[in-house]
């Protein structure tokens, strides 16, 4: 009931703003925790690899940076959400 | 003992170190290399090597073939407990049990060498504080003056019993081959225990210690085969754990055809490594070659271990053996240009 009388407050076109808001937090947030789980790995066998043998420094910083990619995409979609 | 709690990322970080320092291992053709070598360059080229800091530091109490001897040694133990200090957690613990080997090979040297009357000096130069007892440790057994005081002086408590009460036959029949059975059934029976405790990749390693339990009642049954007159019988050397029963090897013994040996072993091997290495051995062998082919075998066994478990116990444990075989074959190669031996004998003795 409260929630029907909020919403009827609100009106529906900023409650669309909201709720796209909240997607695009969610599309970043969500990829930004899946890159970390993915360099978790990459980035303790980089630093292992490094501190063994110096000259894999410049290839194991390309290999931690790799899944950075998702969450560009998940930028992409925040930006597509919010401005389109 | 400390508890890991971040998840696999430490399991990564030192299987990674461990791959990284086993590709910087010496490799095959090196040693093909090295077999041509005459002993002054072989000694150079030793002394470019990472063993260089060692036989810098050993370079005032030793010379010649002793001073690589002893600085390989040293460069083995230092390696080892490096090793120890970058292992998280229950890594720690699992990998001090699979050095443990190294205190039993330590004090049994220490036994044998007082009972011989060599001096400490000598017996010091042959131990490698790669396991528990560390240089100190040792040193302190060393200065005792009897074997009764040694066994007193030894921290391992478990391993001290075992030789307390085989010490007594061991003195009268001047052999400590039986307290050096005893303490690896010890040893195996550690490791078991170890692999079995719910350890990350303890179940897979379980696997690898009664493939390492089966090569070594193979390689004791080679041994007794090629040895007609011999004080021990199968059931003294025989490690409880593995794939092989006391009756099946004991019989196995007086059989005469090599090929029939082969066909029973070979019913129960599962890894092919450990098949091809036996399939190889129908063609009769000396044991030294015997045993360098079974080596290779379980070498190749450890290897395959570790890549079906990459971020576990195995990676670690592969290099550890694997440069402990860097050291002996570079001993070997050191001592053998020495005694004039051939490269084509010399070859026969390598793990590569």
């Amino acid at each position: 009931m409260a929630i029907e009388t909020l919403f009827s407050d609100i009106g529906a076109a900023a409650l669309g703003k909201g709720l796209a808001a909240i997607g695009a937090g969610l599309a970043v947030g969500l990829a930004g925790i899946g890159t970390g789980v993915g360099e978790q790995g990459i980035g303790a066998a980089a630093v292992g690899a490094t501190a063994e043998d110096r000259g894999m420094f410049g290839l194991a910083l390309l290999f931690t940076v790799l899944p950075e990619t998702v969450v560009i995409f998940g930028l992409v979609i925040a930006l597509l959400i919010m401005f389109l | 003992m400390t508890e890991v709690s971040s998840g696999i990322a430490p399991y990564i970080y030192v299987s990674t170190r461990m791959r990284v320092r086993k590709a910087k291992l010496i490799p095959r053709e090196e040693y093909i290399r090295m077999l041509n070598m005459g002993l002054p360059e072989f000694t150079r080229l030793i002394e470019e090597m990472e063993y260089k800091r060692e036989i810098d530091e050993l370079a005032a109490s030793f010379s010649g073939v002793d001073l690589i001897e002893n600085a390989m040694s040293w460069n083995l133990a230092k390696e080892y407990q490096r090793v120890i200090d970058l292992a998280p957690g229950e890594m720690k613990g699992f990998t001090r049990d699979y050095l443990h080997k190294w205190d039993i090979q330590n004090v049994l040297t220490i036994l044998r060498g007082k009972h011989l009357g060599l001096s400490d000096g000598k017996i010091r130069a042959v131990l490698v504080p790669a396991g528990a007892l560390d240089a100190q440790a040792l040193d302190k057994m060393i200065s005792e003056s009897s074997v009764d005081r040694i066994v007193e002086t030894l921290p391992i408590k478990r391993m001290a019993e075992i030789i307390s009460e085989h010490l007594p036959q061991a003195t009268e029949t001047k052999s400590f081959g039986n307290i050096e059975n005893e303490l690896y059934k010890y040893y195996y029976a550690t490791l078991i225990k170890a692999a079995r405790s719910g350890m990350k990749g303890g179940e897979p390693f379980l696997k690898y210690v009664i493939f390492e339990i089966d090569v070594k009642n193979i390689t004791n049954l080679f041994r007794l085969r090629a040895q007609a007159n011999t004080e021990f019988s199968t059931m003294s050397v025989w490690i409880e754990g593995g794939s092989y029963k006391p009756d099946e090897l004991e019989r196995l013994e007086s059989v005469e055809n090599l090929d029939e040996v082969i066909d029973v072993l070979k019913k129960k091997v599962k890894a092919a490594a450990l098949g091809d290495a036996l399939e190889a051995l129908r063609e009769k062998k000396p044991i030294y070659a015997i045993e360098a082919a079974l080596t290779s075998a379980r070498l190749n066994q450890m290897d395959k271990v570790s890549k079906r478990n990459p971020f576990s116990i195995s990676p670690m444990l592969v290099y550890l053996e694997r440069k402990r075989y860097e050291v002996s074959n570079l001993r070997a190669l050191a001592r053998g240009k020495q005694a004039g031996l051939s490269a084509e004998i010399l070859e026969k003795y390598l793990v590569m």
